[in-house]
């Protein structure tokens, strides 16, 4: 036989009854693989959808990249079925006396200095107060207020609700007004349903003792170390065994006086110490960010190179930027405001009653947090405020695009 | 036939052959004899007790739940000793039971290798399928012994567990500045790459031949039958040139080691060597773009 010239003698084959046998094996294998690999692919593909649904990640093309508000807080409100409160009738009879009576302030203390004069007239003060305080933490005045003395302090709720108002000024004056951000994307203003969502109390140790997962994998993503140190929690409520848990509630430590932030330096150079434990510490913060923000990791980072602010194509990354400076905040509210905080169930002791802060006690899987609001008088700093940081921070120094596109 | 010969001469030499009908078309029906010796006995001795460790560090975290067990076992993980361990054996809570864990799964490992030269041996084979289990021993040396003596501590290595690999690897690879820039990690890829399209240009070829019963390969290849001839004139057709029915098969040997061998390099330079990747890519002229990130 010459098998170099055409074709071979008897090209189409003549197969016997075992060759036959073979050929169905080999179609019925075929085509069993292949609906075992694509329903394989197609049942994981909804189990990760169903992941990502959970968790709210979402396609890049539907990242707010622009930096506005998609929820408010009326509408998050509706989303998650809790009622907005508003003054009750007792309250509003008992300050219709009052602001009879008292048509200027008595006893302001914080509003009138950092939004100014305005809020020496006790209507504005009302005004403000039923806009962010009441529905904010979801309670009447009276809550706060002695009903017959709007102006007395004898409710523990009314100093805890006070140094709560000074340490948002000050984090809006200080932090909020200092973010990075592109020429024209719209700056937010912290108010208490920020934070509340309409709970006054939301977040402190008690709680988190009660219902850890609410702090962990509910409240936004994987928990950290800290958490699975202090509640025994991971993804699926079990501390891993060996894991190194350190107390890194922060992903900055604490910064030099230049403002040079120590960030989990996870890429490694030549002094990086072994291990991988800083890494693994790291992407557990990273995905709680991803489920705090509802964004994916190149939502702030350049997927060919995590550690660069600017990716191949020379787009600065704005989120990264503002991701390190809200980091660095957050840090301020961990180790400087929550700790000297009044305690509600004794406003003469505390202290480390809060639970440590995280992206989703604002963020609650938005960009930007539902509870941010749009606000016209912008806080001005206060020389001498009445509560003020245990440290004052610097501000970490602004990463800046040189050139972007 | 040969082979119905070779086989029979098993069956009279033993009783302990079954045949398991449900196989057919997949595989070969016939199981057993098998040979356990000493290498065989060792690594599944080893293999066992690696395997029973880990499940007592899995059932710890769990509360010794079985419920939990079955439901979070993708999770679950043994994890190595922290860093500041460094080399030294850890408690067990601290990574000990992983270090135990990982012993006897390298003593099984090696011992399989040994099983696998020696079984050859015996039979007369070259012990081909025990140096290409070698560059498989090799990887898996270098991840999880080499490297992380290398960096001087044993939580370099991965945890044991379903996610546990995974998040190794992404974590490695951010850690090391992305891993796809790393040169070795590219030739590994690439003999990856050309290990299944070599697989499956064969195993087409072979399936394509079956009227001429190439699926009888032992025999062609000692015959150089019809088939076989068949097959070589397609891809002269196709693409100028053939393999041999003996090349074929070093050419998949050699893109499937290579898979493995330059993996293994590709860690054993990560971080003492080089700790990131991503930069050499930029020093290289690799990194996309106009190198915009590049520092």
């Amino acid at each position: 036989m010459t098998v170099h010239e055409g074709a071979p003698p008897g090209a189409v084959a003549k197969y016997d009854e075992r060759q036959r046998e073979i050929l169905r094996g080999e179609l019925v294998g075929l085509v069993a693989f292949t609906i075992l690999a694509l329903g394989g692919v197609i049942a994981l593909s909804m189990a990760f959808a169903g992941v990502r649904e959970v968790s709210g990640y979402r396609a890049e093309h539907t990242y707010n990249y622009a930096g506005v508000q998609q929820v408010n807080f009326l509408q998050y409100m509706e989303r998650i079925g809790r009622p907005v409160a508003q003054p009750s009738a007792e309250a509003l009879q008992a300050y219709s006396e009052w602001v009879a009576k008292n048509p200027r302030t008595v006893n302001v203390q914080v509003l009138n200095k950092y939004l100014g004069d305005k809020y020496n007239d006790t209507n504005n003060v009302f005004a403000y107060m039923s806009a962010y305080f009441t529905p904010g933490v979801g309670q009447s005045c009276e809550y706060c207020h002695n009903l017959q003395n709007f102006a007395a302090y004898d409710k523990p709720q009314k100093t805890v609700a006070k140094a709560m108002l000074i340490m948002q000024f000050e984090l809006q004056a200080k932090w909020i007004e200092n973010i990075p951000r592109p020429e024209g994307q719209p700056l937010y203003q912290i108010k208490c349903y920020t934070c509340h969502y309409g709970q006054a109390k939301f977040w402190n140790q008690d709680l988190k003792a009660s219902n850890p997962e609410l702090f962990g994998v509910a409240g936004g993503g994987n928990p950290t170390p800290h958490d699975m140190k202090n509640n025994g929690i991971t993804l699926n409520g079990k501390v891993p065994s060996s894991y190194e848990v350190v107390d890194d509630r922060y992903l900055a430590t604490r910064p030099d006086a230049e403002g040079n932030y120590n960030f989990y330096q996870v890429t490694a150079s030549k002094d990086t110490p072994p291990g991988l434990v800083d890494t693994y510490r790291n992407q557990y913060a990273m995905y709680h960010q991803n489920t705090a923000l509802g964004v994916g990791c190149d939502f702030c980072h350049y997927g060919g190179y995590f550690k660069s602010y600017v990716t191949a194509d020379g787009v600065f990354k704005w989120p990264k930027a503002q991701a390190r400076h809200m980091q660095a905040m957050m840090l301020d509210i961990a180790l400087n405001w929550f700790p000297q905080m009044p305690n509600v169930n004794d406003v003469t002791q505390n202290q480390n009653y809060y639970a440590q802060p995280n992206c989703y006690m604002c963020h609650r899987g938005y960009v930007v947090p539902p509870g941010a609001a749009e606000f016209p008088e912008k806080p001005v700093k206060v020389a001498d405020p009445q509560i003020k940081p245990l440290v004052d921070l610097p501000l970490p120094k602004p990463i800046l695009p040189t050139s972007s596109k | 036939m040969t082979t119905e010969v070779y086989r029979e001469s098993f069956e009279r030499r033993t009783k302990t052959v079954r045949y398991l009908r449900f196989l057919e078309g997949l595989a070969d029906t016939q199981v057993g004899p098998i040979f356990l010796g000493m290498w065989g006995t060792v690594a599944l001795f080893s293999y066992l007790l690696s395997a029973f460790i880990t499940a007592i560090g899995f059932g710890e975290q769990v509360g010794w739940n079985p419920i939990r067990l079955v439901r979070e076992l993708p999770v679950l993980t043994l994890y190595p000793p922290p860093p500041s361990y460094g080399l030294q054996l850890a408690p067990l809570q601290e990574g000990g039971y992983w270090q135990i864990a990982t012993f006897f799964l390298t003593v099984s490992l090696i011992a399989w290798t040994f099983r696998a030269w020696t079984r050859a041996v015996a039979n007369g084979l070259r012990p081909t399928v025990a140096i290409a289990f070698t560059a498989a021993l090799f990887l898996y040396a270098a991840i999880y012994i080499i490297h992380p003596i290398s960096m001087n501590s044993w939580n370099e290595a991965p945890g044991h567990g379903l996610a546990a690999i995974l998040l190794w690897t992404n974590h490695f690879s951010v850690k090391y500045g992305n891993f796809y820039y790393n040169p070795f990690h590219m030739v590994s890829i690439f003999g990856l790459l050309g290990s299944a399209v070599i697989l499956a240009m064969h195993g087409a070829t072979i399936l394509a031949t079956l009227a001429y019963n190439a699926h009888k390969e032992i025999d062609e290849i000692e015959k150089s039958d019809e088939g076989t001839h068949r097959a070589q004139l397609f891809w002269r057709w196709v693409m100028g040139f053939n393999a041999t029915a003996h090349s074929i098969h070093v050419w998949a040997l050699g893109f499937a080691s290579l898979t493995a061998v330059a993996g293994a390099i590709g860690v054993i330079a990560t971080g003492w060597l080089e700790p990131n990747w991503y930069l050499w890519g930029c020093r290289a002229g690799i990194a996309p773009g106009i190198q915009a990130a590049c520092p």
